[in-house]
């Protein structure tokens, strides 16, 4: 065999090998907490400004984000709930956001009976510096209505800081 | 392409892992945060819905903001939401000089409740946006400012004026929509409006004040207003008729308690006049800070 053909022979070999490599790097566990920049943990205050940033975004489409926000410590298995009041007419997005890029949240929107509701959800898919999930909806009733937040994954012990915002419209 | 299938397949796996959403326990809905900022809706909310059922013609219904004079700090506290209720209105009517009267408004309670040091950059903010037209951040910058003056009075060891001023922001917001929708022949915008559980909350709010607050006949008139008020929501299987009585009843209840608040020290507030469908085409409907003239 000439030393091209040998080359090649090896990329034939390898090439799949990396390429799956590089895919299943997906699938492998979320980075360890140790190797987070900022191994102290991250700060409320960052999480407030990722889920500002991301609720941003839906102001382009006319939403209006509400001039407070709620910040949480959540842990795994345990999610904590917000009481909101809902407009019939009215559209809305519930953000939360954490500073910890290896957390994994889900929001989900509940009526006064504590229905999950249907609606919109969003990830942000990894390509902001921490986590952020959204769900939206428009209530075809006014009244109470609950947010919940919860971590669906995260490689810490303690409590994952988050921020929850709303954007109306 | 096999990024996209790997991500399919997570997808997947952190549905069959993490299970969609199960219904609330009575305990979480029991454990749930109410939090002022959030779960009592901004004026703008109110407002927002009722552009979509009624289309109020926002221009009618400004009125002249004059804060009440006063030393009385929880009438202070409740004038401050009324104000921020009345911006609102100037922002939906696109009144760049009243939005900047009711900044000047809040900023002089502010000053007599002793909590105006922190919002001066707020004043000057809703002048420059007032005059440049910028009405969203006008609307962002208003619902700021009445956080601010709330964060403020916490921070002043005042929490329990919190609960009174997010009262009176929707009890005006209350009054100025339910005067709307009766100007509608069929009372069309309503449902919007159906809150009930939010006028028992803030009402229930109110009972947890310290005894020196609720012995204020201003207190204790939003807490009965707002219990009455929930009452009256709460009823159901109404005729069109009996509807448009009721939500008479409200925006009467609602508009003559604003008035006691913006009602300066020593002043005597009438009772607003009630609305018929045929005066609120001509006229906008009566309103606490509007002078109405009668028919």
């Amino acid at each position: 065999m000439t030393p091209n053909g040998s080359l090649l022979l090896l990329a034939m070999i390898l090439s799949p090998m990396l390429v799956g490599a590089a895919d299943t790097n997906l699938l492998l566990p979320p980075k360890e907490a140790a190797d987070h920049p900022n191994p102290s943990g991250p700060v409320p205050t960052e999480a407030r400004r990722i889920a500002l940033q991301t609720a941003g975004a839906f102001v382009n489409d006319g939403f209006r984000i509400r001039d407070g926000e709620w910040p949480i410590s959540l842990s795994l298995g345990k999610p904590v709930f917000l009481e909101v009041t809902l407009f019939a007419g009215n559209s809305y997005w519930f953000v939360a956001s954490s500073a910890d890029p290896v957390s994994r949240l889900r929001v989900t929107v509940y009526d006064s009976a504590g229905t999950p509701q249907k609606g919109e959800q969003w990830k942000d898919g990894g390509k902001s510096s921490g986590d952020s999930a959204a769900a939206g909806v428009a209530p075809e009733r006014s009244g109470k209505y609950y947010v919940g937040v919860e971590l669906l994954e995260s490689p810490r012990s303690g409590g994952v800081d988050c921020c929850l915002v709303y954007a109306y419209k | 392409m096999l990024k996209g299938r790997y991500l399919a397949i997570l997808a997947f796996m952190a549905v069959c892992v993490h299970g969609a959403p199960v219904t609330m326990t009575a305990a979480q809905k029991e454990s749930a945060v109410f939090l002022d900022a959030l779960s009592v809706p901004s004026p703008g909310e109110v407002f927002s819905a009722l552009n979509r059922s009624c289309r109020p013609n926002w221009a009618t219904l400004v009125t002249t903001a004059t804060a009440p004079v006063t030393t009385e700090r929880a009438q202070l506290a409740l004038a401050v939401g009324v104000l921020a209720a009345d911006g609102y209105i100037a922002v939906e009517a696109k009144e760049g000089q009243q939005v900047k009267n009711v900044g000047r408004e809040i900023m002089n309670v502010a000053k007599s409740l002793g909590v105006s040091q922190s919002l001066m950059g707020r004043g000057n903010s809703l002048i420059e946006f007032a005059d440049n037209n910028d009405w969203d951040a006008l609307a962002d910058e208003l619902e700021a400012t009445e956080n601010e003056v709330k964060s403020t009075m916490v921070g002043q060891k005042d929490r329990d004026l919190v609960t009174l001023t997010s009262s009176a922001a929707w009890l005006r917001g209350l009054e100025v929509a339910t005067g709307v929708v009766l100007g509608s022949e069929d009372v069309r915008g309503a449902s919007p409006l159906k809150q009930p559980e939010l006028a028992r909350r803030l009402y229930s709010q109110l009972e947890l004040l310290p005894d020196r607050l609720k012995g204020s006949h201003l207190v204790s008139g939003v807490g009965q207003v707002l219990e009455e008020i929930a009452t009256l929501l709460e009823t159901t299987g109404l005729s069109k008729d009996q509807e448009r009585e009721n939500l008479r009843r409200i925006h009467e209840k609602a508009a003559g308690i604003v008035q006691s608040i913006m009602a300066s020290a020593g002043s005597q507030s009438s009772p607003t006049p009630a609305i018929t469908p045929e005066a609120s085409k001509e006229k906008p409907p009566a309103s606490a800070s509007t002078p109405v003239s009668k028919p």
